[in-house]
Order: C-alpha cells, then sequence, then structure tokens
C-alpha cells in the first residue's frame, strides 16, 4: 500500500516538476519574451510610381520571411508596417509620423524613390533614428544626416556617377557632338545634369539640351528638332511614359546619332519592354540588374529573383512579372540594416548608423560600402544595349542576349553597336 | 451681450483648446493629421466665399495655395524669412492675383470660368517648373529653424524654453488659429452687405445688376478674399512638409477637396465648409492609414454622388429642413 502512495506521490512531484520546467522554459525563452521588430514604411501601391512600390513591396516581404526563417533580428521576428503613400509626398510626412508615434515601429525604411524619401527625411532627423533609402538621388545633400543611407548604386555623387559608364561605353563610336534631352522635372533633370558634365569632360560640344513637359504625347516633333542638330549621340533622361513615348517616335522617324538613351526610366519594366519589343533594338541605357551570365557576381541575386517571379506566379500578383529592376534592391536595403542590427546586437541607433559607416556589407547587389553622405563609394550602374529584340513576348527578356552588358568592361557580355545597325 | 457674441466667444473656446491641445503631448500624429483637416477647413472657407456665396465655382484652389506655397520659399530662399513674414506676403501676393485673374476672367460664367481658373493652376505649375530659385521641377528641402522666435519670444524649444515644445505643434496651433480666423471672415462677410450681394448675384446675376448691386466689384472683392486665404493656407505648407515639389504644390487634389468639403457640408452657411472639411477631411486621414487609397478616393466621389443627389444643400441644409 505505502508502495502504491509512494509511487503516486513520485509520479505527481515528477509531473510537477515537468510542468514547472515547461512553465520555465517557456517563460525565459527568447520566442516568449521577445515582441517582434517592426519595420515601417511609406511605398507607392497606387500613383505614378505604384510599378515599381508594389515590386518593391514584394521584394520587402521576401525579405521579411527569409529573415524570419532564420532568427528574425537579434533573436526577434521582424514585422513590416506599411502604408500606401500614393505616390503623393504630402502624405509621407503624417505617415511616418504614425508609424513612429502610434504604431511604435523599431525601425523605418524610406518608400520607393528621391520624392518620397525627401518628405520624411526630416521626420527621421527629428526622431535621430537610421533611416535607410530606397533609390534616392541627392536626398541627403542638405541634411547631411549621419543615419541615412540609400541603395542607388549611383556613386559619392549620384548625378554624375548614374551616366559616367554610359559615356565610357560610348567612347568606342569616338563621337563629337551631344544633343541632351530630359523630362521636366526632378530625377531627369539630374540625370542630365550630371550627363552635361560627363560630355563636357569628354570634351563633347552640346549642340541640344532641351526639357519636354512630362505630360508630352507626341514625341515627333522633339526628335526631329534634335535630329536637325545631327549630334553623334543622343542623351535622353526620361520617365516611363516619356521613354515609351520616344522609342516609339525614334522607330517612328528615325535618326543618325550612333547612340541613343542613357537615363531612360521605364524601359527595365516588364509591361513597357513587352509592349515596345523590337521598337527597343539599339537602345544604349543604364540598368542595374540583367540576366546575363555575367551578372553572378551577386550572390543570390538570381535565387533572389526565381523567388520573387514565383511569387508573382503562384500568388497571381499584379506586379512586374519579372522584378529584375528593383527586387535586388528593394531586397538589399532592408538586409543591409538587418545586417547591422544582428551585429550590434540590440536597437542603439548611433551604433548602428556607425557600424553601416564602418562596414562593407554583401548581400544580393554584391558588396555595398556607404560614403559620408549615405550614398554608395562607388558607381555601379551598368550600360546595356537592346539587342535581337523579335517579338513583343516578355519571357524573351528573361533570357540572356536581349540586354547585353556593354559597360562595365569587367562584366561585359557584348561590343556597342551604332543604333541605327541593330534596327 | 453673451449671446450678442456668442460666435467670437466660440472663436476664442477654439483657439484656446487648439493651444490646449499642443500642450498636452499627444502623438505627432495627431498633430500632423490635425494640421491636414485644419487646413482644409481654411481652403474650403475660403473657396466658400466665392463658390459658395457668390456661385463662381474656382477650380483654380491649387493656383492660388501654390503661389503661396512657393511665394514663402522664394522668402525664405532669399532671406531665410520668418513664418509669419511668408503668411503675410503670400497672403497679399495671392490677394493680388485673385484681383488680375478674377478682372479678366469675372466676365465669363458657369464652366467658362470653371475652365479659366483650371488653367491658373496649370500656368503658375508651368512656370515654377522652370524657375531653378525655388528648386524647379525637382523640387526643394526646407530646413525649419530649430528654435523660431517670434518678437523675441521663443516659440519652439526642444528643451521647454519655448511655447511648443515641437514644431509640429507650433505649426498645428498656427494652422488652428489661421483656420478660425477664416471662418470668423467669412461669417461677417455672409451676414455683411458683401454676403447680400454675392447671395443676389448666385441668385440672378442680371437682376442684381439691375437692382443696383454692383456685381463686378462684389465679385473682384469675394475673389481677392478668397485668393488671399488660399495663399495663406499655402504660405504654412513648407514649413509642414519640408519638401515641396510643384506636383505637390499644385495637386488637383486640392481644388476637388476645396470643392467637395463645402458641398457635403452646405454652401449656404459658413458653418458648412467647417463641418465638410472636419468629416472629409478625417475620413481622409483616417483612410491613408487603414485602408488602400483607391478605397479612400472611392470613399471621397461616393460621398460626393450620395450628398449631391440626396442632400443638395448638404449636412447642414439636411439638419435645418429636418428641425423645421
Amino acid at each position: 500500500m505505502s508502495r502504491i502512495l509512494k509511487f503516486r506521490v513520485s509520479t505527481m512531484l515528477l509531473g510537477v516538476l515537468f510542468a514547472a520546467a515547461f512553465m520555465l522554459t517557456t517563460a525565459f525563452s527568447p520566442s516568449a519574451q521577445a515582441k517582434p521588430i517592426k519595420v515601417g514604411f511609406s511605398m507607392a501601391l497606387t500613383g505614378a510610381l505604384a510599378g515599381g512600390g508594389k515590386q518593391a513591396l514584394e521584394a520587402m516581404k521576401i525579405w521579411r520571411d527569409d529573415i524570419n526563417s532564420k532568427g528574425g533580428m537579434i533573436g526577434r521576428q521582424v514585422e513590416l508596417v506599411y502604408y500606401d503613400d500614393q505616390t503623393n509626398p504630402k502624405n509621407v510626412p503624417g505617415i511616418y509620423a504614425k508609424l513612429l508615434d502610434v504604431d511604435k515601429v523599431d525601425f523605418i525604411v524610406s518608400g520607393y524613390g528621391t520624392n518620397l524619401i525627401a518628405p520624411a527625411m526630416p521626420v527621421a532627423i527629428d526622431r535621430d533614428v537610421v533611416f535607410m533609402g530606397l533609390f534616392g538621388m541627392n536626398n541627403n545633400k542638405k541634411w547631411k544626416y549621419d543615419k541615412y543611407f540609400q541603395i542607388l548604386p549611383a556613386g559619392p555623387d549620384p548625378a554624375v556617377g548614374f551616366s559616367y559608364n554610359w559615356f565610357e561605353a560610348l567612347k568606342t563610336f569616338k563621337p563629337k557632338t551631344i544633343a541632351l534631352l530630359s523630362a521636366d522635372a526632378e530625377f531627369a533633370r539630374n540625370l542630365k545634369e550630371g550627363a552635361v558634365k560627363n560630355a563636357k569632360a569628354m570634351g563633347l560640344k552640346i549642340v541640344y539640351n532641351e526639357n519636354y513637359p512630362p505630360k508630352t504625347a507626341d514625341f515627333t516633333p522633339i526628335v526631329r528638332a534634335v535630329n536637325a542638330k545631327k549630334p553623334d549621340v543622343f542623351y535622353i533622361a526620361s520617365y516611363p511614359n516619356g521613354s515609351a513615348g520616344l522609342v516609339r517616335a525614334l522607330a517612328e522617324v528615325g535618326t543618325e546619332a550612333k547612340a541613343v538613351g542613357g537615363g531612360m526610366v521605364g524601359l527595365q519594366f516588364s509591361g513597357l519592354m513587352a509592349g515596345l519589343g523590337p521598337n527597343l533594338n539599339g537602345i544604349l541605357n543604364y540598368d542595374f540588374y540583367v540576366p546575363e551570365p555575367t551578372m553572378a557576381l551577386y550572390p543570390g541575386a538570381t535565387e533572389l529573383i526565381a523567388k520573387y517571379q514565383n511569387k508573382v506566379k503562384t500568388e497571381g500578383l499584379k506586379t512586374d512579372a519579372l522584378g529584375y529592376y528593383l527586387v535586388p534592391w528593394a531586397y538589399a536595403y532592408l538586409d543591409v540594416l538587418g545586417q547591422a542590427v544582428n551585429a550590434v546586437g540590440k536597437i542603439d541607433h548611433e551604433a548602428i548608423a556607425k557600424y553601416i559607416h564602418a562596414t562593407e556589407f554583401t548581400s544580393v547587389v554584391g558588396k555595398i560600402k556607404f560614403t559620408e553622405l549615405g550614398e554608395w563609394s562607388e558607381t555601379r550602374t551598368i550600360v546595356v544595349q537592346y539587342q535581337n529584340i523579335k517579338n513583343n513576348d516578355l519571357q524573351q527578356f528573361a533570357r540572356p542576349g536581349t540586354r547585353k552588358i556593354m559597360y562595365p568592361l569587367d562584366i561585359k557580355t557584348g561590343t556597342p553597336q551604332t543604333y541605327n545597325s541593330l534596327r | 451681450m453673451l449671446q450678442r457674441y456668442r460666435f467670437e466667444i466660440g472663436c476664442v473656446v477654439a483657439l484656446l483648446a487648439c493651444f490646449l491641445i499642443t500642450q498636452v503631448e499627444l502623438n505627432r500624429f495627431y498633430y500632423f493629421a490635425g494640421f491636414a483637416i485644419l487646413q482644409y477647413v481654411l481652403i474650403s472657407t475660403a473657396w466658400n466665399i466665392l463658390g459658395g456665396y457668390g456661385g463662381y465655382i474656382n477650380f483654380g484652389t491649387a493656383g492660388f495655395l501654390g503661389l503661396g506655397t512657393y511665394v514663402a520659399i522664394a522668402m525664405i530662399q532669399w532671406y531665410g524669412a520668418g513664418i509669419i513674414e511668408q503668411i503675410i506676403v503670400a497672403g497679399a501676393l495671392a490677394g493680388l492675383l485673385g484681383l488680375g485673374i478674377g478682372y479678366i476672367t469675372l466676365r465669363l460664367k458657369g464652366v467658362y470660368f470653371a475652365i479659366a481658373t483650371l488653367a491658373i493652376a496649370i500656368v503658375l505649375e508651368t512656370f515654377v517648373n522652370n524657375w531653378d530659385y525655388v528648386g524647379g521641377a525637382a523640387g526643394v528641402s526646407i530646413l525649419p529653424p530649430r528654435t523660431p522666435e517670434l518678437l523675441g519670444i521663443t516659440i519652439v524649444d526642444r528643451k521647454g524654453g519655448g511655447i511648443f515644445y515641437n514644431n509640429k505643434e507650433w505649426l498645428f496651433f498656427l494652422m488652428g488659429a489661421l483656420a478660425i480666423a477664416s471662418v470668423w471672415i467669412a461669417r461677417t462677410i455672409e451676414f455683411g452687405k458683401l454676403g447680400r450681394g454675392l447671395n443676389a448675384i448666385k441668385d440672378n446675376e442680371e437682376a442684381a445688376e439691375c437692382m443696383g448691386v454692383p456685381t463686378l466689384k462684389l465679385k473682384l472683392i469675394a475673389t481677392v478674399i478668397s485668393g488671399a486665404l488660399m495663399g495663406v493656407a499655402g504660405a504654412v505648407f513648407p514649413s509642414y512638409l519640408t519638401f515641396v515639389d510643384p506636383p505637390t504644390a499644385f495637386n488637383l487634389e486640392f481644388a476637388v477637396n476645396s470643392l467637395a468639403m463645402p458641398m457635403i457640408g452646405g454652401t449656404f452657411t459658413w458653418i458648412g465648409p467647417v463641418v465638410g472639411s472636419i468629416l472629409l477631411g478625417t475620413v481622409q486621414q483616417v483612410a491613408i492609414v487603414t485602408i488602400s487609397s483607391e478605397i479612400n478616393l472611392l470613399i471621397i466621389g461616393l460621398l460626393l454622388v450620395i450628398f449631391v443627389t440626396i442632400a443638395p444643400h448638404g449636412i447642414v441644409g439636411w439638419f435645418m429642413k429636418k428641425n423645421k
């Protein structure tokens, strides 16, 4: 009898011990203690930049899932908190105030593009927090904020660095004269100003230098006016609608310029590439990532893009089907933040900013080192030429050979040819 | 005695409330949202002076507002002007623009007048796009002073030595004061000779002219006051946003909202635009951070359609009819 009682007491004691142990381990395990780390941002999910914004958001979600599967940031899961800024800078300060004060996010990162980074800068400065930017040009020139870092790979002087490689690539044509055209808008005008400096440095004579209103629909008169000046090369800085209009006008009117393009935003988007099809042949333009074999220098980028393309297909997302333009960069600017936070080991914005300044990061866009103003320490824009485009099938742009790399030389997959030789 | 000055006492109480709100250290988001709503009170009240009382539909709100914004920017760029100077000069120049534009366009009526006013915003935006001194098409970042002073008094000091702890609290109070002042002006006009004359113009301009109402003069005065108030609303914008580009300052959204808010609240009285802008402004602010922006715009459109069809005299008109 007493043995049975002893056994029962021992079993009960063991049960209590197990329960206590379980409760203690649960109570002190990091996952139970730690709330998720919130990363807040505004993103252009509607409005003019929605094409890029939606693409960026999906890449950011992939990063969140990736980092969470590896244990999160300093052992805490990561949660993204975001609102649609409607591509309207007016909405941005209020959104960031809500993120910081109501949602109590731990970190803020920017939305997509220079104009939507600018109104968030004072909020970040006011709160003295690390602020990662996605494709901003010279946003920190005026503020000189020590906790701002951005991912556009255009070098320490982005306006000049953006077109530097384009001018290097066209040296093969030995040009003497140049025509420059830009949309009458912020980013494009910055690009053209940088291109003017590069053209002067190269000793080119500027025969045409004009801006066009952003809402221009018919570009044939502009192309004819440029042709009348007989430039050897034609630099264009344009936004997506203008880029498409200019490509069509060039196809219709033609040009004797040996190289055409440079800073045409939008030609990297799947919708425009498929829509313009063979009209793109011969255009020499900037890009950041193309499916050429030499781009393997970016570790993990191919896998990331494959993951993104699969996500778009399986989830039926209405966003860029290929994602070459923005996906690696939207992933990388969060990856840099994640790496820095994990290295510092705590949420200390001062220490994290110092770490980012002092460190060379390796991410899906290769090695990244930031300058004092948070720009890239070296330009990494690539120059591609559209070649061999036969029809309007989107899948041809997912294969090597349609956007061959002309510059930098160490990853080149082709040699620049004159615009008309490829028509 | 108190009954007679009920409205003025209400204005003072509202101003005090604005001040007290800044002293309770709310989440800064509420100051941002509150600023946006109060700015719409000012803009829609200004629009209503000509559009509501006089019946002249003005689509040029963004033009006057943008002018105020860029006058303020030019003054900051020129000599770092203080915000009160910016407001005064921007209001004066926007009023002058109203006089000039009014003289040219007020002979037009209906849709022709609306189109003419819409063109103002386009012309001014194109001008600013090519004026590099104020940032041109690239836009401009404004660095607000960290400890602004007014008549030797420190207004904002983060260390607690000023009236306000933060710039956003100061701007919220300032916008509150300007909105209250605009409502006071609108009410004074409504119950004065100008308001009665504008009402006569709205009902039948030819008949009013025949009865001796100086129609052009009254319309010009209304355009000047309306334009000046819109310019004042724009002058505070650079300090609030700290980055302004032409598409933001001359956004057509201002024209749509300044028209929709009085329509929803009621255009025939001063309280209509106040009710409309508080309602619609709050819905917009909540919608931006809760639901998709497409639905946000849909809500505004639906509200406008519903009120125009069910309550053509707005919320205030609907309540007045119900209480009769």
